[in-house]
């Protein structure tokens, strides 16, 4: 796989075993600046196996891993300045403070002095923990310390941030709120690896998704190539009052619709991209003079995707 | 190499914070060690409270009296004079005094007679010692007195008028064996218990802390900060100096701290400063080594809490933390110096004792060696652990 110039973080032909059992098997991708890409498997699929690879925790036994262009091994440093790792565990000291904690990784990372300070600083701001500093670790939320997790994690203002499966364990609330930062870290223009077995959260976060089974990455892409590779199609049923007919006749004409048709007391219509085609739909129905009850939109997911390259569900 | 340090200070921050570690590591061993000085304070002298019972009266018997409460017996016999039997036996009784000695009457003229008589001595069960000294006072007096009665016989023999025995009798009572066997100063001061245990109580409870630290990084392994850890841009070398140079700090601390808080609460002696100081330092180096070999060894937190319990308790038994080694029998004088603790005991020992700063040496040197050696087992051992 040709490593394209400004990919942050470039994987290449990674193989990891553990006596026996190959954990890694000839994995490769890319991720490029700004880019938040989801590492999606069943638990044992390789994933954290993956981003130990990635983060340098590991020695590969084959392929390599370029962040920011510095190759990286167990016995290098350099192109670890550039990561910042958030493991699945909460891995923070919870005799200390919030603030002792960041200081902590901070200066793991070479930040000193006013640097230091500052960061730590814009990081509880960041993660909403300002007021809550010079409190011990161990009086937290199980959200706030996922919200610390997080913010160790960012203070030496990595090119790659790594996610290993953040949200395991944690309630809705908080699960949204860290949702919410790594849409946001993504936005700033940082490089995201994140790891998952929630297809939710892939499909909702994630620009591309790289999906891994037994070791290896069984296919990549954004999730509507995922779901274009399998031929399935998006679905959009309708519910009006009028001649339903005239409706499916006018919707047949409309470009990007492959099939429209009265069923059951509705109009069902299939489609390559159901929501870009939503505005025209709704178009039509209102020249076809009928009065709308409901409208609704099903997509084939990254679940149906899943199921189809490795013949299991995600969640088994 | 600044990681290091970063790791290092972050460990002892924890550790200081943790009161578990800081009675492990100050407040126990201060006070064990007291208890212990304390305890066995009466090892060091020994003091002998004897009821006297004069029923002679007479000249030799006055001269054996004397001789209990003269000068040269002060520091270790304190003569408490009884009236009669009876009230020595009340006394021994009573505790007022840890054993009796009886002159009968007729003591001063049997010593020139044909039929001597004598001394008896009341013991106590619970002062056996004293009953003995008691015992060895009376059996040397009387080994004395019948030289005195040898050298008296004789002279009637040869053919002294015996209107004369009482006046040589008398005479031949002030002389003193012409030999005797004297004490001479050889330049080393008695060992006070407390020179003893302190230090020892300190060495187990930094003994303890292999454990301690242990379960500490096995602890950090499960919550993923040791990996986070490892994630940072050090290298493992970094990573492992900074959990040594902790463990390291703390002994050094908690060993320096009891030298001097022993030393100034309860006079115990720990040598010039700088020799004590390069023991403490290198015990230090071996406790390092001994936690990272059992880090290396162990699997899971359990393991290494068992394992660290089996050589710390190994280690107090054979190096002589809980006996006194100049009392222990010569087996276990040997199996200690097989151990670094009982190689700093003996250090810290002659210190103690004035043997000067350079008997130091050679237990530094041991106790460097052993954690050269065991530092490079661990490594051996416990290669690509961290990652």
């Amino acid at each position: 796989m040709a490593e394209s110039t400004d990919s942050v973080l470039a994987v290449s032909q990674l193989g990891k075993r553990f006596g026996d059992r190959v954990a890694v098997d000839d994995v490769s991708f890319e991720v490029a600046p700004g880019e938040t890409y989801g590492l999606l498997g069943p638990n044992g699929a390789g994933k954290t196996t993956t981003i130990r690879l990635v983060c340098g925790l590991l020695r590969a036994d084959a392929g390599e891993v370029r962040v920011a262009g510095t190759p990286v091994g167990a016995t290098s440093t350099a192109a670890k300045r550039s990561i910042g790792y958030v493991p699945q565990e909460i891995a923070l000291y919870p005799d200390l403070t919030a603030r002792e904690n960041l200081r902590f990784f901070g200066r793991l990372y070479g930040l000193r002095g006013t640097a230091l300070n500052r960061r730590v600083g814009e990081v509880l701001e960041l993660i909403g923990l300002s007021d809550r500093a010079t409190d011990r670790v161990e009086s937290f939320s199980g959200g706030m310390k996922r919200r610390l997790n997080i913010g160790a994690g960012l203070l030496h203002e990595p090119k790659l941030l790594v996610l290993d499966e953040p949200t395991v364990g944690v309630d809705p609330q908080s699960r949204h709120a860290v949702m919410e930062s790594v849409r946001s870290f993504g936005a700033s223009g940082m490089a995201v690896l994140y790891t998952t077995h929630y297809m939710e959260e892939a499909e909702r976060l994630c620009d591309r998704v790289g999906i891994i089974d037994h070791g290896r990455l069984v296919a990549e892409g954004t999730r509507r190539e995922l779901v274009a590779e399998l031929g399935e199609r998006d679905r959009i049923t309708l519910a009006a009052a009028g001649d339903l007919g005239v409706l499916a006749k006018r919707l047949r004409g409309l470009a990007g619709v492959d099939r429209a048709d009265v069923k059951d007391g509705e109009v069902q219509l299939l489609a390559a991209d159901g929501r870009r085609l939503l505005p025209g739909v709704l178009e039509a129905a209102e020249r076809s003079g009928l009065s709308l009850r409901s409208v609704e939109v099903d997509e084939p997911d990254l679940e149906a995707v899943f199921l189809h390259l490795t013949g299991t569900a995600l969640r088994e | 190499m600044f990681g290091a340090f970063v790791i290092a200070a972050k460990d002892l921050r924890q550790r200081f914070r943790d009161r578990s570690a800081l009675i492990l590591g100050f407040v126990a061993p201060v006070a064990v060690a007291a208890l212990m000085s304390f305890a066995f304070s009466g090892v060091e002298s020994f003091h002998a409270n004897i009821a006297l019972v004069d029923n002679d009266r007479g000249q030799i018997a006055s001269a054996l009296r004397g001789t209990l409460t003269g000068p040269e017996l002060s520091d270790v016999l304190t003569i408490r004079e009884a009236s009669d039997d009876a009230a020595a036996r009340r006394m021994v009784d009573d505790g007022d005094a840890g054993a009796g000695l009886i002159i009968p009457a007729g003591f001063s003229a049997a010593a020139v007679g044909d039929r001597p008589i004598g001394l008896r001595v009341l013991g106590d069960p619970d002062e056996p010692l004293q009953a003995q000294v008691a015992r060895a006072v009376a059996d040397a007096y009387v080994a004395q007195l019948n030289a005195d009665r040898l050298a008296v016989h004789t002279a009637l023999a040869a053919g002294v008028p015996e209107s004369r025995g009482a006046e040589l009798a008398a005479a031949v009572a002030k002389l003193q064996s012409p030999e005797s066997v004297q004490a001479q100063p050889t330049g080393y001061r008695q060992l006070r218990t407390a020179s003893y245990y302190a230090p020892a109580m300190g060495i187990m409870f930094v003994l303890f802390a292999i454990g301690f630290t242990a379960r500490s990084y096995f602890a950090e392994q499960r919550t993923g900060t040791l990996e986070r850890i490892g994630a940072a841009p050090l290298t493992r070398g970094v990573v492992l100096l900074g959990k040594s140079l902790a463990a390291f700090v703390y002994s050094v601390v908690s060993l320096s701290t009891l030298a001097i808080v022993s030393s100034l609460a309860f006079g115990a002696e720990w040598g010039p400063p700088a020799p004590a100081f390069a023991l403490i330092l290198a015990m230090s180096a071996v406790l390092v080594a001994l936690t990272a070999l059992v880090v290396a060894t162990a699997r899971t937190e359990r393991q290494a809490e068992g394992l660290a319990t089996i050589v710390t308790f190994v280690l107090l038994l054979l190096g002589g933390n809980f006996v006194l080694l100049s009392q222990a029998p010569e087996t276990l004088r040997r199996l200690a110096l097989l151990t670094p603790n009982g190689w700093a005991l003996r250090g810290f020992t002659d210190l103690a004792t004035g043997a000067g700063a350079t008997s130091a040496i050679v237990p530094v040197l041991v106790m460097l060696g052993m954690a050269v050696v065991l530092g490079a087992i661990a490594a051996i051992v416990g290669r690509g652990r961290l990652t």
